[in-house]
């Protein structure tokens, strides 16, 4: 027990202390404790250990389908235009697979969440534009690097006065927190005397950087490179410094054939020169680049993503609600009930469910479970399971204020008739409650609707996903956020309209 | 054979003792009105016949069932025992109509149509019969109070509670309400009636009980009670209230 759960803080820490590949997600901040989690919780089932261990496939991987990890947005690796997954990453695995004869199903589901997927063995690889470390192969087996990467200095395109270094002195650079080019900044800003400012995300450094608050970007050359070539508005103005390579991933001892397959696959594209147009295709610098397209266009490009993403949005906010609406009736009644058994029972529920953020619980239900139950559950599924069992807990609370907000007297008047305790409350107490609920119900409504945004981070690809899939891959993150915010603020203002009208109506 | 036997009744709420042991047979057709001053347990006494209040000790006994007995089919025994309240506790999401025909349907006493038909006929008993379809908040203290006596009248019951009827209502609609009472008591229901009117309880009553700390401190003809009260603390009462 105890070396199962030693084994999975190393885990931890291992993903933790390599996280140097270039990257926007907050993955040094965010696993650790996720892991941790899995940890405790597999110390007390042993199922997580137990997981670790399947059996090897036979060699042979034509004909076979894989599913394949990898980030959500990490361009030019990987990204969605019009709805399809594209990049490096995606172009180069489909090649390598068409060339062995295997299928592969592609899950983007993000970094973290990949190697999460990976380790629980719910994907069989991972690429994902993952920087080869020690640390790294401890816990997975990589192919041979398919690139190498490395930082690179860029500046505004109208910016002449710097060229180098050295030009940096007394200026500001923004970096990605935790990347290598942080790394890579930190160790000379004393030399150049500069200040370092991490940020998030490319899209955020690079509007950092447009809207004057610092001069220059440290990033991944080929992530930088994308970036220019999209007309991000920046220039690369220095060379790229040596970096790391990057690999496909295996869990540890799993997987051979397809790890096999995949750097025979690789060989093959270098040879026949199909690797260099997959790269020339994302990196290469236009010659001139085209001026951004109007919002108009930006609008009319995105639509159908987002449509697709509002629809995901719609789906998991009403079946959220009607499993909630369920839970909160059966917890709302055993918590006004005389049963004590049943009100510690309610209570317990509340209490878990209201006092642990949604983001934990959906992470615990994504990665946490399956790895505990060796059972592997779908997104979506997921998703509403977090969704439904957190506002759940706060609709026993308002079915429980609105039941208890009725004079007992009403209660009494009714059972002082001879009628029984349940067509009392069915005929008496819950009418009148139903009313006085009805304001707050709309009002958890909406914060459902609006928390299915969090499912963002698991990889469910609603409204805000899509919106976060758009912007890394064209830089217009301030319109594309707007575009965004007016259709949650549209779709929430016509339902709040409609549920307002039929409250009127029927709650006289 | 009496009525209601009641037999060292008491009842605490957590270590606050209300009633401290009661003993009183109320026979068929009696009047008993309960006087006495606020906090002396007349109410908890009241609540205890249909056991809307837990009971601690001693027994309850309507029409020879123990409510005390955990095989006694409560809401069987609550058909036959009709109560007022104070605040009228109407089912404001009703109509005056569907107030009262709501236990009668729900109990399958009747069916829609005659439950309809009896609830008119109460409601005209009680002088309301165009308040049919108005919601309870758009009727007067005393429209309330009579159609919640219409309403307990509906499962047709022998035993009339009436718990300070008349004490939420303005003074210009006691009268009305006590009609109807009066009306009750003429018709021969046995009823127990906890109330300050004190001209009402001498004119109705064939036995006053006073009630004080939770015990019966004296009880008897309204003649004795009101004309001759032998305790101090009734005459002390009584002297503050008349």
């Amino acid at each position: 027990m105890n070396s199962a759960m030693n084994r999975r803080q190393e885990t931890a820490f291992t993903v933790h202390a390599t996280a140097h590949r270039d990257r926007w997600r907050h993955l040094a901040r965010r696993a650790p404790w996720l892991i941790a989690l899995l940890a405790v919780l597999s110390l007390f089932t042993g199922v997580g250990a137990a997981t670790a261990a399947a059996p090897t496939p036979a060699p042979d991987v034509a004909g076979k389908t894989f599913t394949i990890g990898t980030d959500t947005t990490f361009a030019p690796f990987e990204f969605r235009e019009g709805g399809d997954l594209k990049g490096i990453d995606m172009d180069l695995i489909r090649a390598i697979a068409k060339n062995q004869g295997f299928s592969v199903d592609i899950k983007s589901l993000g970094f973290d969440a990949a190697l999460q997927a990976l380790q629980s063995n719910q994907v069989d690889g991972v690429i994902a534009g993952m920087s080869i470390t020690d640390e790294r192969k401890k816990i997975f087996d990589f192919s041979h690097p398919y690139f190498d990467s490395g930082v690179q200095m860029a500046v505004l395109k109208s910016n002449t006065d710097i060229k180098s270094y050295a030009d940096l002195k007394g200026k500001t650079v923004a970096v990605k927190r935790g990347s290598e080019g942080e790394a890579f900044a930190n160790s000379i800003k004393d030399k150049y005397h500069f200040t370092v400012k991490p940020l998030d995300q490319s899209a955020t450094m690079y509007d950092d950087v447009k809207a004057g608050n610092s001069v220059a970007v440290f990033d991944d050359y080929p992530v930088l490179a994308y970036g220019i070539s999209k007309n991000n508005g920046l220039k690369a103005v220095t060379a790229k410094e040596r970096g790391s390579s990057y690999g496909f991933a295996v869990n540890k001892g799993q997987n051979q054939d397809l790890l096999a397959a995949f750097n025979a696959g690789l060989a093959h594209l270098k040879a026949d020169g199909q690797y260099q147009r997959i790269l020339d295709r994302y990196l290469k610098a236009p010659g001139e680049s085209a001026p951004n397209s109007s919002f108009f266009s930006l609008l009319v490009d995105s639509f159908p993503a987002l449509m697709k993403g509002l629809g995901l949005t719609m789906l998991a906010t009403v079946l959220s609600l009607f499993f909630a609406l369920i839970l909160g009736v059966v917890f709302g009644f055993f918590k006004v009930g005389t049963s004590r058994v049943l009100r510690g029972i309610a209570s317990v529920y509340v209490a878990v469910f209201r006092g642990t953020p949604l983001l934990v619980q959906a992470f615990f239900f994504y990665f946490g479970l399956p790895q505990m139950t060796g059972v592997p559950i779908d997104v979506l599924t997921a998703g509403i399971l977090t969704l439904s069992l957190n506002e759940g807990a706060y609709m026993t609370e308002i079915v429980r204020g609105g039941i208890q907000s009725i004079d007992p007297g009403q209660l009494e008047a009714s059972r002082s008739l001879g009628l029984g305790y349940v067509t009392s409350m069915r005929r008496v107490v819950v009418p009148q409650a139903i009313k006085v609920m009805t304001p707050t119900f709309i009002n958890q409504f909406v914060i459902t609707l609006k928390d299915t945004s969090l499912l963002a981070v698991i990889g469910f690809a609603e409204l805000t996903y899509q919106g976060q899939q758009i912007y890394a891959s064209n830089f217009r993150t301030g319109e594309t956020l707007l575009i965004v915010a007016a259709l949650y603020f549209i779709v929430i203002m016509l339902l709040t309209q409609l549920s307002n009208l039929l409250d009127r109506k029927f709650n006289k | 054979m009496s009525k209601i036997r009641v037999e060292g009744l008491t009842k605490s709420f957590g270590s606050n003792e209300v009633l401290k042991g009661i003993d009183v047979d109320i026979a068929e057709r009696e009047v008993v009105c309960v006087i006495g001053p606020s906090g002396s347990g007349k109410s908890t006494f009241l609540r205890c016949l249909n056991k809307l209040e837990e009971i601690s000790g001693g027994s309850v006994t309507v029409d020879g069932f123990d409510l005390t007995d955990p095989k006694v089919d409560l809401n069987a025994v609550r058909q036959h025992i009709g109560m007022v309240f104070q605040h009228f506790n109407l089912f404001p999401h009703m109509t005056a109509l569907q107030n009262i025909m709501l236990a009668p349907v729900e109990l399958k006493k009747q069916t829609k149509a005659e439950a309809r038909q009896s609830a008119m006929e109460l409601l005209a008993r009680v002088g309301l019969q165009e308040k049919a379809d108005a919601r309870p908040a758009s009727l007067s203290g005393g429209q309330k109070q009579r159609v919640a006596i219409a309403r307990a009248l509906a499962m047709n019951p022998d035993i009339m509670l009436f718990d300070e009827a008349t004490s939420a209502l303005d003074p210009e609609m006691v009268g009305e309400v006590l009609t109807v009472i009066r009306d009750l008591a003429r018709e021969g229901m046995t009823m127990v009636v906890v109330t300050h009117e004190m001209g009402f309880a001498r004119e109705v009553a064939d036995r006053v009980i006073f009630m004080a700390d939770g015990v019966i401190c004296e009880e008897g003809t309204p003649e004795r009670i009101f004309g001759n009260p032998q305790q101090p603390r009734l005459q002390d009462f009584l002297a503050k209230v008349l």
